[in-house]
């Protein structure tokens, strides 16, 4: 317990330090005019002075140590009545509850501090958007394993139930079983092949050309200051994409994958199969060299749009052979054979199961209006587009929330319509452009029939009944019945 | 399937582009005279600048009242097209919404997929008996609107929308 108040004090103690740092800066500048009569502001007077000041800091870091320590004491949580709930706080009270049914995800974070602790902080996600989060921090990881197991199997019985009725059992936990793990040095090596380095690096090397010819030579150096923010910006993004999917490892979880990567702050997200709202099988064309391939999801909720403690997973594998990515593919969408998405992403053209290909939007998209085009698999439907970047997306028939066309007035022209097939957000988007008008249609028209029956398969939304599961009550260490929460 | 009876019995594979066969239902004209008025409120205020200018400081101005005028004309033919163009039907399983003529679009939205409807007038909708009716879903871009239904129009769509995506909701 005592490690839990450290653990939680000293991280939110070094967010506080930093910003007390901004803090000084604003009550202390450097040049501060004196006043009218010739002194300064006897507050910046005592601030400047160095002792004063450290004994300032002291007390500040003293104070916020002790408010976190009240905030912590006062946190408690518990899962039962079919929700969880947390309450936080002693002057400013916040209770903030998740039903187990709109939990789409449990999150196991640990910053690089709580990791040398042996503590974790448990995130559970629900649909809503950043601000329906609830992030327990910070548990012993044993604990916050438990937890996170304990709540999936409680959130996990509400899965949709398949026409097998067989099938429509509570899933036991299952053991996890690993799938794949993508090695460190082959993330580095695709986290560099990307279209900004890449054009960094022909940008730099076209400068030192330049600058090795006379009359441009002062000219390319000029050019450094300017370039530099700009190498520091795409320097970041790649560290920050190095830092998110280092040590990256999936696991099948029964009823989800459990994804477990950072490179420092290592986080375990565990994404329910029945979450997946569409997958993305990528090419970018500096990963063809070396066969490489990524795949992201959208997951219900708040799709991959929030960032810091509420950020969503959206990526089941950030670089991998085609044969890793059928492995993960396999596991997430069953109902798309493999050989579906070796033509989804490969094949061009002349395939009897892919329409499209449209030759009048060869005008509009003269490089890859061969690879344009649709395909309808058991139980999702495959879009496929790019040709320098291939690009393969499958929407489960399940999981289609509205499907549109739309038209420009060059398209209307050449006889053409884009349809839009929309899941739910993230960052995938499946889209089939220039079709010709009678085909789009046709999509239109196929698509939503085989919705339309997907739709009637899956059992309506039911509340689910879970199990108060007493021996969860009040995990923290006050004993039972010391919260009572209040029932609507 | 809530209601079958106030549901147009057409095939969904009839639904097209350009229409089609289906009872397509228009938005009600108020919906024209509405945006007009809003483009009147800004065109206004310029013409007399315009004028004025032309009045007190030289004639030149007068070509920006020419363009005004011009620009003014076009978007009021615009928007009596684009405003015709809006038309809506009501499926057995979607509602379907066609927009544009130009830049044609066209949304079908399963009602079980529903979310929530949203209602909203303005003012100036509201003194045209006139308001918006918004769909939305789990995703944000995939709702679609219907501007310049007749107000008890849209509390009856919403009505209907609601009974029909209850019955038919599917889960996430």
């Amino acid at each position: 317990m005592l490690l839990a108040v450290l653990g939680y004090a000293a991280s939110q103690l070094f967010d506080n330090f930093l910003s007390s740092f901004g803090f000084g800066d604003v009550v202390a500048p450097v040049d501060v005019p004196p006043d009218a009569d010739g002194r300064g502001d006897p507050f910046q007077q005592a601030v400047a002075h160095p002792l004063l000041a450290l004994v300032g800091l002291v007390l500040f870091v003293g104070l916020i140590a002790l408010v976190n320590w009240v905030s912590w004491r006062f946190s408690r949580f518990r899962v039962g009545g079919g929700q969880v709930e947390l309450r936080q706080g002693a002057l400013f009270r916040q209770h903030r509850q998740v039903r187990l049914e709109r939990v789409q995800a449990v999150e196991l974070s640990r910053p690089l501090l709580a990791r040398a602790l042996g503590l974790a902080r448990v995130v559970v996600q629900s649909a809503g958007g950043s601000d329906s989060t609830l992030s327990l921090s910070f548990l012993d990881l044993s604990r916050a394993e438990a937890l996170r197991e304990h709540l999936l199997e409680l959130a996990g019985r509400n899965d949709e139930v398949t026409t097998d009725p067989a099938d429509a059992v509570p899933h036991p936990v299952v053991p996890l079983r690993p799938v794949l793990a993508v090695p460190n040095g082959r993330l580095f090596v695709a986290t560099i092949l990307h279209g900004s380095t890449i054009a960094l690096g022909a940008l730099i090397a076209f400068g030192l050309i330049g600058a090795g010819v006379r009359s441009v030579g002062p000219l390319a150096l000029a050019g450094i200051p300017a370039l530099l923010p700009v190498a520091i910006g795409i320097a970041w993004g790649r560290v920050k994409e190095l830092l998110t999917h280092g040590n990256f490892q999936l696991a099948d979880a029964g009823t989800g994958v459990r994804v477990e990567e950072g490179l420092t702050d290592l986080r375990a997200t565990t994404i329910p199969m029945h979450r997946i709202q569409a997958l993305e099988l990528v090419q970018p064309l500096w990963w063809r060299p070396v066969g490489w391939w990524r795949i992201r999801v959208n997951v219900a909720g708040s799709g991959g749009l929030g960032e810091g403690e509420g950020h969503r997973e959206t990526t089941l594998l950030p670089v991998g052979t085609l044969d890793d990515a059928l492995v993960v593919l396999a596991l997430v969408a069953p109902g798309v054979p493999a050989a579906a998405w070796d033509r989804a992403v490969l094949g061009e053209g002349g395939d009897p199961a892919w329409r499209g290909q449209t030759p009048a939007a060869r005008w509009l998209d003269p490089i890859s209006w061969r690879r344009k085009g649709w395909s309808d698999v058991s139980t999702a439907v495959l879009l496929r587009s790019g040709r320098l970047t291939r690009r393969a997306v499958a929407v489960p028939h399940a999981r289609i929330q509205s499907l549109s066309l739309r038209q420009g007035w060059l398209e209307s022209r050449l006889g053409l319509a884009t349809a839009h097939v929309v899941p739910a957000p993230g960052p995938v988007s499946p889209v089939v452009q220039h079709l010709e008008v009678a085909e789009a249609e046709r999509l239109l028209a196929e698509v939503s029939a085989r919705a339309r029956t997907a739709r009637r398969r899956s059992e309506p939304f039911r509340v689910p009944l879970a199990p108060d599961p007493s021996g969860l009550v009040d995990w923290t260490r006050h004993p039972p019945g010391a919260f009572e929460p209040e029932r609507p | 399937m809530a209601d079958p009876t106030s549901v147009t019995p057409a095939r969904a594979d009839a639904v097209t582009l350009r229409g089609g066969d289906l009872p397509w239902r228009p938005v009600s004209p108020a919906l024209a005279r509405v945006r007009l008025i809003t483009l009147g409120i800004v065109l206004l205020p310029l013409l007399v600048v315009t004028g004025v200018l032309a009045v007190f400081v030289t004639k030149w101005a007068l070509l920006g009242t020419l363009a005004l005028v011009l620009v003014g004309a076009w978007v009021a033919w615009v928007v009596g097209r684009q405003v015709s163009a809006i038309s809506w039907v009501e499926l057995d399983e979607e509602i379907v919404i066609r927009k544009g003529r130009l830049f044609r679009s066209l949304v079908s939205v399963p009602y079980g997929r529903l979310q929530y409807v949203d209602i909203q007038s303005g003012p100036l909708a509201r003194a045209h008996g006139i308001a918006s009716c918004e769909i939305h879903t789990a995703s944000p871009e995939s709702g679609g609107s219907l501007p310049g239904l007749p107000v008890a129009e849209a509390e009856a769509l919403r009505t209907r929308l609601a009974a029909r995506g209850e019955a038919q909701r599917a889960g996430l």
